[in-house]
């Protein structure tokens, strides 16, 4: 578990908490689907995250929709799965980025989360909480590769969360 | 500088103005924790309101993307953080290390320098897989290349002018404005360019077209002659 401070945008911040072998995604994918699920939180693949960096730039993307009322999902928490895709579709990127039914390792992720409020979000989840740390080992390089089509002479120079984040900022650029 | 920072006036980042030009001003801020630069397209008001907005978003997103197909091709450039369409800003890395131009004017002849043969040898790498990607940078200089500190790789900056051709001729002069700028500035270092084309044709596909394209341009100057 960890909170990041959006520098970029003073006051908010972002609650990310990791979690393996999850066992009710189905559920949390149908509640949310409802619009039920409270507290709201972003449900992220987290084998498609390798590093934290590139979150951050999808939640600065997201912050700063949200005050110019631009954004193109229903929610701020969809948003930010939707921004850290770099895709242009909505329904592909919540697939491949957010959770399906299968999906057992998840990283949530809360804007502006208070105590009760991570309580909860816990609470959500059934499985094991463990260590952001394990993120980058953890991740699928393939899988990451061929979705954000990342070349390899491209990380001859780059790490995987930097062509991430390039993807993330210049998305709407392309 | 001491104008330019009048005219930025009191905005919040008016303190860390790095660099004033006449299309962007570029400010050293910070980016989720990591030091960064943002670099603001201004409004001129001396065109019509609904133009400007027009050419400067082009440019903006032009070199964002510009910046992103770099990195595809394999040359480093600092990592794009963010861009706002509606502020006129392009948010990214801030890289540290020297200017190759600071280094070339420290440094004695290339002769006798094997960091600068090197350097030169990357420029022309660089330069080399740009062009076969079929990208042009625009203002080939040693102030838009840096030396990164740590890794000693060079980082090309500023692609504000860059745009996509596979023309040799568009190459050619692209090398060419290197040439002069390194002719202008860094003679003292011995012949660089040299140094830069030699690795260039190692690297690139195309090298022959460009390079005869290059003696043409070297002949008659940046410009073509439009005559008959």
């Amino acid at each position: 578990m960890a909170v990041f401070q959006l520098d970029t945008h003073p006051g908010r911040s972002l609650q990310l908490l990791l979690f393996t072998d999850v066992l009710n995604t189905k559920e949390l994918l149908l509640s949310m689907q409802m619009g039920s699920l409270h507290p709201e939180v972003a449900f992220f693949n987290a084998s498609m995250v390798p590093d934290i960096f590139p979150i951050l730039a999808a939640a600065h993307k997201t912050l700063l929709a949200q005050s110019q009322g631009n954004m193109l999902t229903r929610t701020l928490h969809s948003e930010l799965i939707y921004n850290y895709s770099g895709s242009k579709h909505i329904t592909e990127s919540l697939r491949r980025c957010g959770i399906t039914d299968n999906t057992q390792y998840v990283l949530a992720a809360r804007f502006d989360c208070s105590e009760e409020e991570l309580k909860a979000v816990r609470q959500l989840l059934q499985g094991a909480e463990v260590n952001l740390q394990g993120l980058e080992k953890r991740g699928d390089k393939t899988q990451i590769q061929k979705h954000y089509k990342i070349t390899n002479p491209e990380l001859e120079i780059s790490s995987l969360g930097e062509a991430i984040t390039c993807r993330i900022a210049t998305r709407d650029a392309s | 500088m001491d104008v330019a920072r009048e005219q930025v006036g009191d905005g919040e980042l008016a303190g860390n103005l790095l660099k004033q030009g006449a299309e962007a001003r570029v400010y050293k801020s910070s980016f989720m924790g990591r030091e960064a630069v943002v670099k603001e397209r201004f409004a001129k008001k001396y065109r019509h309101a609904s133009l400007d907005s027009k050419l400067t978003l082009k440019r903006l997103l032009g070199e964002a993307r510009s910046m992103i197909k770099a990195r595809k091709l394999g040359v480093r450039t600092p990592v794009v953080f963010a861009v706002d369409s509606l502020s006129r800003t392009l948010t990214f890395e801030f890289v540290t290390g020297s200017l190759i131009k600071d280094i070339l004017l420290q440094s004695g002849p290339i002769s006798e320098n094997t960091i600068l043969e090197d350097i030169a040898s990357q420029i022309g790498k660089a330069i080399a897989r740009l062009h076969d990607g079929g990208l042009i940078h625009g203002d080939l200089t040693t102030s838009n290349m840096i030396l990164h500190s740590e890794k000693q790789e060079l980082v090309m900056i500023d692609f504000g002018l860059s745009f996509t051709s596979s023309l040799p001729e568009d190459k050619a002069v692209d090398l060419y404005v290197l040439e002069r700028a390194l002719i202008s500035l860094h003679s003292s270092n011995g012949n660089v360019m040299e140094q830069v084309l030699a690795s260039y044709r190692q690297s690139s596909k195309y090298w022959s077209s460009t390079l005869n394209k290059l003696a043409q341009v070297q002949m008659r100057g940046r410009k073509r002659v439009m005559v008959g």
